[in-house]
């Protein structure tokens, strides 16, 4: 058997461009259906895993999916605002609590979170380094934003400015990195969470800047009774520190400002039916299951998995094929080979088995590649199909 | 021809043979050669000198008589038990080398010992093929490839290949054919002299009728026995 082996470890070397080539098409033809099955299936789990975590969602009405997907696992989709009023009526039924999320912003290619510190315990997020928000312009960052980052406790983040070119818009807001989260492998070790009210000022609902009472002559255009009206020259703040925190403020009622969702933790089951019962009806809102939402989504992807596992299963057939075709070319155009082997005295077995060695060295080789495919798909694959399902929905 | 007094290596006796689809066929009534004997196996083209070559070495079963090579009966042997004796006792020399383009020299020479269980390749089997190299003026050409090398180097090869198993008998179908005068000359005289070396036994087919006076035997394979069924 070594001798077998080691004839054919030195055919396929010296024909390496062809057993490349079929090593690759076997390692696919072996290695993709299992590793869509399993990232399939990962995803799934996963997504639905968060999704069973989360009792209820409350947004404004509208696809139910885009809500859940952008509540749950912080991918921009823009769906309609709800309102701080929204969050404070659920905690006013006494039946849940309310937690908001805001999204929208981004701070270095991750999404700015802002939420209420209920979040963390609801999501059993624990601090791994630093401490918890505290005041607003702090921010924690999930891990992976951390890594990727490379920020800690005592470092600084601009959120990313959402309009790059409209000099009147809104500017970026350095963030004070005060805690970075532990690893929990999902959207939230992708993202920078702060206070919901840091988010608004990101957004430019609220500001802070030097105290008009004490601001000179060149910076106060007029002053009429209760109002000031000042120019350009007014500095704005565009950190927050404990300095200045007093002089931010909110222009109007806050209670009328945007939150995308709210995670909605009813007390108790007949709470959360009470609570559902009361948006049925609802004009403008909806109080979905976010279960329900992606069980559905799990639905549709099992249905494109059966039509790619079919364009797989096809795909491959025609690789196996064309593996067989190539041996069996192969072995004729050896025919001279085998003859000489013949005269020389080899067996047909012992001839069989050298050409056996061949076809499971490739194989052997191609299950490894496989393998080694599977364990970096393991890896990173469920994150990238998850982000190519929920960006693509 | 000679009188011999050594056992002969080669046998035939009453031997009948015809390919099944028909339209050839050999009889030998009575061919021996001895051991350690140079015998050249002559007759034009389609006279049976490769069919004969194959019936002493199994490749081929007669359908009547006696085949005895190096002492056994080979005509009844299986066709596993004749490739097994084939594969020990037999060296071939081919015309046009069979070489192997994915080996190297010295795995081409030792190639019959990656073919059979029986045959072990160890140490010394190695050091043999290396030495067997040496005398063939190969020592330095070990790593090459057979396409890299000429046309005279490359039928010494197949000459040390035949060699390595230290076999009693070797079989060479005209082994010199493709080659120019001057390294068919070469590659006789080395043949010759590893033989002659060895005590080994060699049945040659050639046209060449320049090359007879260096054989003590000449079996003209025409005179046998009918080749036209």
């Amino acid at each position: 058997m070594k001798d077998s082996l080691y004839l054919a470890w030195r055919y396929l070397r010296h024909h390496r461009a062809k057993t490349l080539l079929l090593v690759l098409s076997l390692s696919v033809f072996l290695g993709l259906p299992l590793v869509m099955r399993a990232m399939s299936r990962a995803t799934q789990q996963s997504l639905l895993a968060r999704a069973e975590a989360t009792p209820l969602l409350l947004g404004k009405k509208g696809s139910s999916l885009d809500l859940v997907v952008e509540a749950l696992y912080f991918q921009l989709k823009g769906a309609e605002p709800i309102t701080e009023a929204d969050v404070d009526a659920i905690h006013a039924t006494g039946l849940a609590l309310g937690i908001p999320i805001r999204t929208g912003l981004m701070a270095r290619g991750f999404p700015l979170v802002g939420t209420s510190l209920d979040y963390f315990p609801f999501r059993r997020l624990r601090i791994a380094e630093g401490r918890g928000l505290a005041m607003i312009g702090d921010c924690i960052l999930g891990a992976e934003a951390a890594k990727t980052l490379e920020l800690g406790p005592g470092d600084t983040l601009l959120t990313s400015p959402s309009t790059l070119f409209d000099l009147a818009g809104v500017y970026p807001l350095k963030l004070q990195v005060v805690g970075v989260l532990e690893p929990t492998y999902g959207p939230d070790d992708k993202a920078v969470f702060v206070d919901v009210k840091t988010a608004w000022v990101a957004e430019g609902l609220g500001h802070g800047h030097q105290d008009l009472a004490l601001a000179g002559p060149d910076v106060v255009l007029k002053r009429n009774e209760g109002t000031v009206t000042a120019n350009a020259k007014l500095v704005q703040y565009n950190e927050i520190t404990e300095s200045n925190v007093d002089s931010f403020h909110f222009h109007g009622d806050p209670s009328g400002y945007p939150v995308s969702a709210a995670i909605v933790v009813p007390h108790d089951e007949k709470a959360g039916v009470l609570l559902r019962g009361r948006f049925v009806d609802a004009p403008t809102r909806q109080l979905v299951r976010p279960s329900q939402v992606v069980d559905s989504l799990n639905k549709q992807i099992f249905r494109f998995e059966r039509v790619l596992q079919i364009v797989v299963w096809t795909v491959g057939l025609a690789t196996a094929v064309m593996f067989v075709l190539v041996m069996v070319l192969s072995w004729r155009l050896r025919a001279e080979e085998l003859r000489t082997m013949t005269r020389l005295g080899c067996s047909r077995w012992k001839a069989a088995q050298i050409m056996g060695s061949e076809i499971a060295l490739m194989v052997g080789a191609s299950v490894l590649i496989a393998g080694l495919f599977g364990i970096v798909m393991a890896q990173y694959g469920e994150t990238w199909l998850q982000n190519l399902i929920l960006r693509g929905s | 021809m000679l009188g011999y007094i050594r056992q002969p290596v080669i046998s035939l006796r009453d031997v009948g043979f015809e390919y099944a689809k028909g339209g050839f066929s050999l009889d030998v009534p009575e061919l021996t050669v001895p051991s350690g004997a140079r015998a050249a196996a002559i007759g034009p083209s389609g006279s049976g000198k490769t069919t004969l070559l194959n019936l002493i070495s199994g490749i081929e079963r007669p359908r009547s008589g006696e085949v005895s090579t190096a002492g056994v009966r080979v005509d009844r042997l299986s066709p596993a038990a004749r490739r097994s004796f084939r594969i020990t006792t037999i060296g071939f020399v081919f015309q046009e080398f069979l070489l192997l383009e994915y080996l190297d020299v010295l795995d081409n020479i030792l190639y019959p010992y990656r073919l059979h269980p029986e045959l072990r390749l160890d140490a010394s089997v190695r050091s043999r093929a290396r030495r067997l190299a040496s005398d063939l003026g190969l020592a330095s050409l070990l790593n090459r490839r057979p396409s890299e090398l000429s046309q005279g180097e490359r039928q010494r090869i197949a000459i040390a290949r035949a060699l390595v198993t230290a076999p009693k008998l070797i079989l060479a179908d005209e082994p010199t054919g493709s080659l120019d005068p001057a390294t068919k000359k070469q590659a006789l005289d080395l043949l010759f002299e590893q033989c002659d070396a060895r005590s080994t036994t060699l049945l040659m087919v050639t046209h060449d009728h320049g090359l007879l006076e260096q054989f003590a035997q000449i079996v003209d394979v025409e005179a046998l026995g009918p080749t036209e069924a």
